[in-house]
């Protein structure tokens, strides 16, 4: 009899973290429409501002021209130091979600040991920042709260630091990584060279005959641009991870109130052959306790 | 018909997209208009009104606050931090537009003349499409 009541103590608190999880991915979904429609909104600016930028220090490095502000355009090839930003959730319960990211950041770090390139980390997101103090990296900055909630100005506060940095010549290269949001079921991992700015992957032919023809007060220009094609890059990173993680969590909660239903699926089998064993059990007794009185 | 294409984008999305015939920029330097063909070129924006003439001949107007431009032989792309289309079937879908581009005009803190002049010269495109 104790068997029974014990399955019943499972079934009943298998259930219950089957409503928490359902719940989560309710609160998830909610929030994976509005961050899902705030990262759509900017994709098509960020996309822009990329694209312009790219093109620019194509144009750059194709003429060598002006020489203005050429250490934000020119590759270096041998950094010695790399600043990178990284993104990740503030909380868990998101599947792979920030491990996916945390490796990434752990294979940059092992490969530039080997050649022995600096890294220096600035960590957004507690998640990343509890994993790598736990494991004894030291981060260079570390800024929580700030994934769950992303605003513009926090942006620029975080990757005014990096770049301030490379303008002092600090660093000699910027890398943000984050997790970013593909569609309602798929994550993906985005790594971007941010500064120095990169020509575009696709060779442009169809433009190279042209030239840009930097006005008076060029620089002042590129340096306006230049500015808001950081600050942008970095709080779409901001909200195309929150869209992500929400996506992210959303599977994961979907799957844990599946799993929850199996698992009350296969204890209420337990339970039932349990409750037939002990009747069958009851009925041998009595029967054999009536055939004894004979 | 030579064309070229207009797109205005903002942190918030898309504000217009299509061929246009010209279009007039605010440029930090001062207005300036922008043909197919036209030399390629990257520059700021200040505060003020793209006048954009659209296929069929009617203008459309958009208030920006400040952005880039980068302009090529046949694309035009305007980057801009805030902007506001002034466009709609009715009178009161204009008006409304219209506030909402003085407000942003306005959030931008530039002199009352300069806001006058722009809202003005809205006015006055807006008034010319019904026709």
């Amino acid at each position: 009899m104790a068997n029974l009541k014990e399955i019943k103590r499972k079934i009943k608190s298998v259930q219950n973290t089957q409503k928490t999880t359902r719940a989560m991915k309710l609160v998830s979904t909610a929030k994976l429409k509005r961050a899902e429609m705030a990262a759509k909104q900017s994709r098509v600016y960020a996309v822009k501002i990329n694209e312009v930028l790219s093109e620019i220090a194509y144009k750059i490095n194709q003429y060598k021209s002006g020489a203005i502000e050429s250490r934000f355009f020119t590759n270096n090839d041998t950094p010695k130091t790399i600043d990178v930003v990284f993104v990740t959730a503030d909380k868990g319960l998101c599947g792979g979600f920030n491990i996916q990211t945390i490796k990434a950041v752990r294979n940059l770090l092992k490969e530039s040991a080997e050649q022995k390139v600096t890294v220096r980390l600035r960590a957004v997101g507690r998640k990343g920042i509890a994993f790598f103090n736990f494991q004894g990296v030291e981060l260079l900055n570390a800024y929580a709260g700030v994934s769950s909630n992303p605003s513009y100005e926090k942006a620029q506060e975080i990757i005014k630091a990096a770049i301030d940095d490379f303008i002092a010549g600090k660093t000699d290269k910027v890398i943000m990584i984050h997790n970013g949001y593909k569609n309602m079921i798929s994550q993906e991992l985005k790594i971007a060279d941010i500064v120095p700015v990169q020509p575009p992957l696709h060779s442009m032919e169809s433009s190279s005959l042209m030239e840009l023809e930097p006005e008076e007060g060029g620089e002042e220009i590129l340096d306006a641009l230049l500015q808001k094609y950081f600050e942008y890059n970095m709080y779409y990173a901001l909200i195309d991870s929150l869209a992500a993680e929400h996506s992210a969590r959303m599977q994961a909660m979907e799957n844990a109130t599946n799993n929850a239903k199996e698992r009350v699926g296969i204890l209420t089998l337990a339970y039932n052959k349990a409750r037939q064993e002990s009747i069958t059990t009851e009925l041998i007794e009595i029967i054999s306790g009536v055939e004894s009185m004979k | 018909m030579n064309t070229l294409k207009l797109e205005i984008v903002t942190p918030l999305g898309q504000i217009f997209s299509n061929d246009v015939k010209s279009v007039t920029l605010p440029g930090s330097e001062g207005e300036f208009g922008v043909l197919p063909n036209h030399a390629s070129v990257v520059t700021l924006l200040s505060a003020g009104i793209v006048d954009i003439e659209l296929k069929d001949g009617n203008h459309d107007v958009v208030a920006i606050n400040w952005g880039h431009v980068k302009v090529d032989e046949n694309s035009v792309t305007v980057l801009a931090d805030g902007a506001v289309s002034i466009s709609g079937g009715s009178e009161s879908e204009i008006s409304k537009s219209l506030e909402s581009a003085r407000k942003l005009l306005e959030s931008i803190g530039d002199s009352d003349v300069a806001i006058a002049i722009a809202m003005s010269r809205v006015e006055a495109i807006t008034k010319t499409r019904k026709l």
